[in-house]
């Protein structure tokens, strides 16, 4: 009875146990129990004492038999996890402390089982260590580190990131003194400082931007930041993290001078710089590019396209390019291009385009370079015309020589011919004969020199002063002072040019012109047709053009073209053609920067077309 | 004293004639001497003798620079008339232009004829050399 009364109170106190406990006998028989315990499990109360362990828990996985064993012949507590399917099917997890029962005289007589769900508190664990992990690797990769300071306790504490960032091993205990002055003195520390005081004084957080002296002497950029702790309105602490961000910030700042110094480059060029998109528009622009757009600055030229800067013609050619480049991925090196703004004013441009490609192989635009060489092409046309000028001039010059040479040399060549003839005759009428020669000789050369020395006067340019005449009383007068000679060979001048024509010529060159080509139609009529010389004038770009046709005997010119205009060229057989007023002719029509051009047909006429310069 | 056929002196200046005329006396003989005053009249001359059997003529002495037909027009059409044998063409010239020096290295290779380039003033024994027909 009392016995049974003993084991019904302690069934009752163990009934009451606040933690899950159950008094298992050696044969692994449930023998008492606490109400937690079956709750736990959600068993029937009644169904439990009494039952084996092996019963109770059938799950296969479970090792609760094992447990008990080896706590009892270990004679020692031990501790075990175990997971239970619930009715529900959780999966539920318990931490099992078995604990050997001993009775009065210290006998093992079964097994204590407590145990404890710590499905809960495994779940928050593993969201600790996760976090954990989480807050290690950002602290790792964004190189922060957290840091704490306690008022209460005066202490400091680093994280690790802190520490490497500072580059303290874990022995170093950190001070507020000592943190401080890791801030490179001057403006970092002096910042730190204020906005420390500032924080805690305003209950503000900080993030500042400062550098730091590490450990090792490295200075390096962190942001500092952080904010004060108050508990019912006392400041209490701070804490904060730190960041190392040198690397970036150095990256940064090498950008920025990179584009600093790419922006200076392209902007004292002295080449038009600019970038266009795919459609052509221009999306950077340097200084000279904008100044010879007429633009205030560069922006306002950002986003416009060649049609609102240049004429159409200009555009369209440029938008041509463009599209080219951007297609076939092929840049334009050094092209010559000619621009007309619309404001009418053009510019000589050598001009690059070069694609811009992105790392797909496609075009998303084109740099392009332009330098200004209308100087230049101005300079390059003048030397062209001087260049003309001179091979002009220098080959009159080796014509003229070769003229002067060959006269001179045929007439010295008879000359002395005839005196070895002389010295060696002895006959006084082949002596006369050969004297006469000489004398003719002679004056032929003396005529010779005379038409060279006119020619030289020509073109040496000495004395030439143009005026203005007019045209159709020049021609008249001309024509009235060879009248002797029209009338008797029944040549007709018919004069068609107006009264208000006036033409800039040296008058004395234009009297010896007039008169050589009126005497010439005279000279080379034809004998079998009336003869006429017809003269009028046209104009054509800053030329007068006075026109000479006659109906006369015309000439070869496939065969004597060349020559027509030569000195002592002569190709009709006509009494006192000497084959030098065309030659001076020319020579003076060129002197006063004209030119003379023919066209004749044999036994047809001869037209010859004299350019007066109206303006040189 | 050589003997020649037939010799043709092609030059516009009179007293030229006159001179190679009077050398060419003193040193041959010959059946025929022809002048013209220009390439013109000697090719119409010349072709007339080659079409009435006569022949053409052994040795011409040809100016350059001649009125309405000059010595290298003259040559152009001279070496199309169909004649078997060489004639030997001395060129005479005061010319000192290149281009004459090149014309003249032109038509030695477009012909069977003999061609000789002279300048002016000529000389006898100049003439004696010119005078050597192949």
């Amino acid at each position: 009875m009392l016995k049974s009364n003993k084991t019904s109170v302690n069934n009752y106190l163990i009934k009451q146990l606040p933690k899950a406990t159950a008094f298992v006998n050696l044969d692994l028989i449930v023998a008492h129990v606490s109400d937690k315990w079956i709750a736990q499990f959600g068993f029937v109360s009644d169904a439990v004492i009494g039952k084996s362990i092996s019963e109770l828990f059938q799950d296969p996985n479970t090792n609760w038999c094992d447990t008990l064993k080896n706590c009892l012949e270990e004679k020692q507590s031990t501790t075990v996890k175990e997971n239970f399917i619930d009715l529900d099917g959780h999966i539920k997890k318990f931490e099992i402390h078995a604990i050997p029962w001993h009775d009065i005289h210290e006998n093992v007589i079964g097994t204590i089982l407590q145990i404890e769900d710590i499905t809960e508190q495994e779940k928050i664990e593993a969201k600790y260590e996760r976090l954990l992990f989480n807050s290690n690797q950002i602290s790792k990769i964004a190189k922060v580190g957290f840091w704490d300071y306690d008022v209460a306790h005066n202490r400091v504490s680093w994280s690790k990131k802190t520490r490497e960032i500072h580059e303290v091993d874990l022995n170093f205990e950190p001070t507020i003194e000592n943190a401080l002055e890791f801030y490179l003195q001057g403006h970092s520390r002096n910042k730190i400082s204020m906005t420390l005081n500032r924080a805690i004084s305003e209950k503000s957080s900080f993030r500042e931007k400062v550098q730091i002296k590490t450990a090792k002497g490295n200075t390096i950029w962190v942001i500092s930041s952080g904010e004060p702790r108050f508990k019912n309105g006392k400041f209490i602490g701070l804490s904060g993290t730190i960041q190392d961000v040198n690397e970036l910030y150095l990256a940064e700042i090498k950008q920025k001078e990179n584009q600093h110094l790419l922006r200076t480059l392209i902007d004292n060029l002295p080449l038009n710089v600019y970038i266009k998109d795919l459609e052509s528009r221009k999306i950077l622009v340097n200084k000279a590019e904008a100044q010879w757009c007429g633009a205030k600055n560069e922006g306002e030229l950002l986003g416009k396209d060649d049609y609102q800067i240049y004429d159409k013609i200009t555009a369209e050619r440029s938008r041509k390019d463009d599209l080219i480049v951007m297609k076939d991925l092929q840049p334009i090196l050094g092209r010559e291009m000619f621009h007309i703004k619309q404001d009418g004013s053009s510019t000589t441009f050598l001009t690059s385009k070069i694609p811009l490609i992105d790392t797909d192989g496609h075009a998303y635009g084109l740099v392009g370079i332009s330098m200004d060489i209308s100087d230049l092409k101005q300079k390059e046309l003048e030397l062209r015309r001087l260049i003309k000028v001179s091979s002009s001039q220098n080959e009159k010059l080796i014509n003229f020589a070769h003229i002067v040479s060959h006269n001179l040399r045929s007439h010295t060549a008879n000359f002395s011919m005839l005196l070895s003839f002389l010295v060696q005759e002895t006959t006084e009428e082949e002596r006369q004969s050969v004297i006469k020669m000489l004398v003719d000789s002679s004056d032929n050369l003396l005529e010779t020199i005379n038409n060279l020395n006119e020619v030289v006067d020509i073109n040496s340019n000495h004395g030439i002063q143009k005026k203005p005449i007019a045209l159709k009383n020049k021609i008249q007068n001309v024509i009235q002072g060879l009248k002797a000679e029209l009338v008797s060979h029944k040549v007709t001048v018919v004069n068609e040019v107006s009264n208000n024509i006036k033409i800039n010529v040296v008058p004395a060159y234009i009297d010896s012109i007039l008169n050589n080509f009126l005497t010439n139609a005279i000279k080379y009529r034809s004998v079998e047709r009336d003869s006429y010389a017809r003269l009028s004038v046209e104009k054509e770009d800053n030329f007068t053009i006075l026109t000479i046709a006659d109906n006369g005997l015309g000439i070869d010119l496939e065969k004597h073209g060349e020559k027509i205009f030569g000195m002592y060229k002569t190709f009709h057989n006509t009494p006192n053609s000497k084959g030098i007023g065309l030659y001076i002719t020319k020579n003076q029509i060129e002197a006063m920067n004209g030119k003379v051009t023919v066209e004749s047909k044999v036994n047809q006429g001869t037209t010859f077309k004299i350019y007066f310069n109206d303006e040189d | 004293m050589m003997k020649i056929n037939s010799i043709c002196i092609i030059d516009d200046d009179p007293i030229v004639v006159f001179g190679i005329r009077k050398m060419l006396n003193s040193i041959l003989t010959y059946d025929e001497l022809h002048t013209y005053g220009n390439g013109k009249l000697a090719l119409d001359g010349i072709t007339e003798m080659v079409n009435s059997n006569q022949g053409p003529p052994d040795l011409i002495f040809l100016d350059i620079n001649m009125p309405i037909m000059d010595g290298w027009q003259f040559l152009k059409e001279f070496i199309d008339i169909p004649i078997e044998h060489g004639v030997r063409i001395n060129i005479i010239t005061s010319s000192i232009d290149s281009y004459d020096q090149k014309n003249w290295e032109l038509y030695k290779t477009k012909t069977h004829h003999t061609l000789t380039y002279n300048r002016k003033p000529l000389r006898k024994d100049d003439l004696i050399k010119m005078s050597k027909v192949a």
